[in-house]
């Protein structure tokens, strides 16, 4: 009987000799060399194609014929997927090759010499465009139980770089040890544009032992340096465009509640779009403050746009429409903090043993006020 | 004076916090980001997902039992970057978790560290060789996590920034309990969800306070944690951020309830505990706990109900430790089997997959 194969409806490959039943394995492969003879390995879009060989089988697995390795040969193939069409073999990797990393591609039909490629995978290169937008708190005066820093970045930023890339320096130049706790998940915003950085809170709670062996990252009196190192990757990965500074000096440890009962509510002229403005008289936390306030009437939150400013000190509230002469309140939630983790009539570190001497209520509280006359 | 630590529950209602699918169902299931993983019952997976603020149940279908072998994965990163077509400093190992019955290895990864990262779970047989764990057709289900009440009136002016990272989970006695911490405010908010995960899941946000010598009480987050039996009773190690490793028993996480725990051991600075876990040896159970700077820890878990905890400032007092001065670098940690240890360590950027003997 002939030696052949039907590779599609109408193409036959044939060995050059009649098949008997024993020499079936051997007509096999014959035919794949027949096939691989005048092969060649091309780039196709995102994928890898063997040109000017088909198989004449499914293979049981398409990753003993054509492999893409990244690095080096020896390393594991690449995940992807294959497929035949017209007379090529292709293969599309799962996710698109890192520009800059060597790339192989291994052919190896089952018949035949093996063949491996080298492709130019150059890697594009872009000047730095991603710089620091702020550091929050905006004051240059924080508490030395500060809690809380945010970086805000003007793009998105590359995960697991935080603890080798935020330093803080005391006057001296020396570097602060540990100022900061290290959380491998790292607390970035869904954008990945903004970080918190945590102040160890084992060197800001009272009666636990970092704050006994070491005593706090902050002094009261001394003056600091946060420098953000400018080789910092950008989720593209390129380096900040300049490392950024902010010096700032420790004051005394805040450990007092937020009592909204002492702000100071500016009411607008009714008939106007002038902003209610809202002195606390110390700064809050920046983050918290702009989702924890609102302005209600009747009962309602009224549109508009709320902000923080003078140091997270003061927020400002512009309507979207003119101010209807009457009562209104101003809405406070529970989970409000000032720049220690302090809440309203709740401290960071609550003393169960020191008296208490004033009652502030806590949770969120409503603040009643007027726009004009009674 | 005992060393106490508050935890009360709020029972919230399921459909404000939670919504789940009712029930697992075929078909592709999505990870915006996977982080740490917990096998349950029956070869189950539940992934925590951060970015998408759920927990994933997957189920693997991995259910057949195998004896465990000897795991030793050079260079893991490296060559789970080779896979995905990248390089090893784009590649992040997230967590790994053993299967317990058919001891196959499961990796969370991330491709890529910006907010665009493609997340997948791969797996590591019995030769070491990792393979992805695909996702596109497999059983699972799923909760979303809470919002914070404040960040969803600010998701409807569209300027939500706040985002919980997951910082641990592990199913204990019917229920996932899921630890993390906010970007934004600092509080505890460990969470327990039942599982099978449905529509009428009573899931519980517990909140924990920590007592530093039963005076300084601050509303602690815990960061890892892991279950344990303390003779019928089902207890929680857990590690603070700041610091203190503390007892949590189960069974008293109840709503509405007060719960004492009992601080068990005062890690003191430069600690910075990365994962735990409970294991028994010549008839004694000691916790293994992976720590930032101080390599690996070994404490005894015996009469852990009757230890004198804590009562001054600077004593370190409480559970004794010893450090186990071989194993450096070590990031995650499971138990492979009753005698053996998984390891992830870092050996100067790569990273080995290794099991030991448990010390």
């Amino acid at each position: 009987m002939p030696c052949c194969y039907r590779t599609t409806a109408d193409r036959w490959i044939c060995a050059p000799f009649r098949c008997r039943s024993l020499r079936a394995a051997a007509c096999l492969i014959s035919i794949l060399a027949l096939g691989a003879s005048a092969a060649s390995i091309v780039r196709d879009g995102d994928g890898f194609r063997v040109n000017g060989w088909t198989p004449a089988i499914q293979p049981a697995d398409w990753s003993a014929i054509l492999t893409i390795h990244v690095g080096s040969l020896e390393a594991p193939p690449l995940l992807g997927s294959y497929a035949v069409t017209g007379d090529g073999l292709t293969f599309h990797p799962r996710f698109a090759i890192t520009p800059g990393v060597r790339v192989f591609a291994k052919f190896a039909p089952p018949s035949g010499s093996p063949m491996v490629e080298e492709f130019a995978n150059l890697r594009e290169t872009h000047a730095p465009s991603t710089s620091v937008a702020r550091v929050l708190p905006s004051a240059d005066l924080l508490p030395s139980n500060q809690l809380k820093l945010y970086l805000e970045f003007s793009a998105p930023m590359s995960r697991g770089e935080a603890s080798k890339r935020v330093h803080l320096y005391g006057e001296g130049g020396e570097e602060v040890d540990l100022p900061f706790v290290e959380i491998e998940q790292e607390l970035w915003d869904p954008e990945q544009k903004r970080l918190t950085m945590l102040f160890d809170p084992g060197r800001i709670k009272r009666g636990v032992l970092p704050l006994a062996e070491l005593g706090g990252a902050l002094v009261e009196g001394e003056l600091y340096e946060l420098r953000i190192d400018r080789g910092w990757p950008d989720a593209e990965g390129r380096p900040l465009v300049e490392e950024h500074r902010k010096r700032f000096q420790a004051g005394p440890a805040d450990r007092t509640a937020v009592d909204p009962a002492s702000w100071k509510i500016t009411a607008p002229t009714p008939g106007t779009r002038e902003p209610v403005l809202v002195a606390f008289g110390e700064p809050l936390d920046a983050a918290v403050l702009v989702r924890c306030l609102e302005i209600r009437g009747d009962g309602q939150p009224l549109a508009g746009s709320g902000s923080a400013q003078d140091a997270e000190t003061q927020w400002r509230f512009e309507p979207e429409e003119p101010w209807a002469a009457g009562s209104y309140q101003l809405a406070v939630c529970g989970t409000l903090e000032d720049l220690a983790g302090n809440k309203i009539g709740k401290l960071f570190d609550v003393d169960t043993f020191q008296p208490v001497t004033v009652s502030i209520a806590t949770g969120s509280v409503s603040i009643p006020f007027r726009i004009g006359g009674q | 004076m005992r060393f106490l630590h508050f935890v009360s529950i709020a029972l919230i209602p399921a459909g404000l916090l939670f919504a789940a699918d009712g029930g697992s169902k075929a078909g592709k299931a999505v990870l915006k980001s996977a982080g740490p993983l917990a096998f349950g019952p029956n070869g189950v997976l539940f992934i925590g997902d951060s970015a998408a603020a759920s927990i994933l149940a997957v189920e693997t279908g991995d259910t057949t039992a195998h004896a465990a072998s000897p795991v030793e994965v050079k260079g893991v990163n490296e060559k789970i970057a080779a896979m995905l077509g990248t390089t090893p400093d784009q590649i992040m190992i997230q967590d790994v978790a053993v299967n317990p019955v058919s001891k196959n290895v499961y990796l969370s990864v991330a491709r890529g560290k910006g907010p665009d990262a493609a997340a997948m779970i791969l797996r590591t047989d019995a030769a070491g060789k990792i393979t992805e764990f695909p996702l596109d057709n497999v059983k699972h289900s799923m909760v979303v996590m809470p919002s914070a009440p404040d960040a969803e009136a600010k998701d409807r002016r569209g300027q939500s920034l706040r985002q919980e990272a997951i910082t641990d989970l592990a199913f204990v006695d019917g229920r996932v309990f899921v630890a993390g911490l906010s970007n934004e405010e600092f509080s505890s908010s460990l969470r327990a969800i039942p599982y099978p995960f449905t529509a009428a899941s009573k899931p519980a946000g517990i909140e924990i306070y920590h007592g530093a010598h039963g005076r300084f009480e601050t509303n602690a987050p815990v960061r890892t944690f892991v279950p344990y039996t303390i003779g019928s009773e089902s207890n929680i190690l857990a590690a603070y951020t700041c610091t203190p490793l503390v007892r949590i028993p189960v069974s008293e996480l109840k709503a509405g309830n007060k719960v004492k725990g009992t601080t068990i051991a005062e890690l003191g600075n430069r600690n910075r505990p990365l994962d735990m876990i409970v294991y028994n040896k010549g008839g004694k159970d000691f916790i293994l706990m992976a720590n930032s700077s101080r390599g690996v820890m070994k404490l005894p878990a015996a009469n852990l109900d009757k230890y004198e905890a804590i009562t001054a400032p600077t004593e370190k007092q409480g559970v004794p430790y010893e450090t186990i001065e071989s194993l450096k670098g070590v990031q995650q940690l499971d138990k492979l089997d009753d005698t053996h240890a998984l390891l992830l360590s870092d050996n100067s950027g790569s990273l080995d997959l290794r099991s030991i003997p448990l010390p």
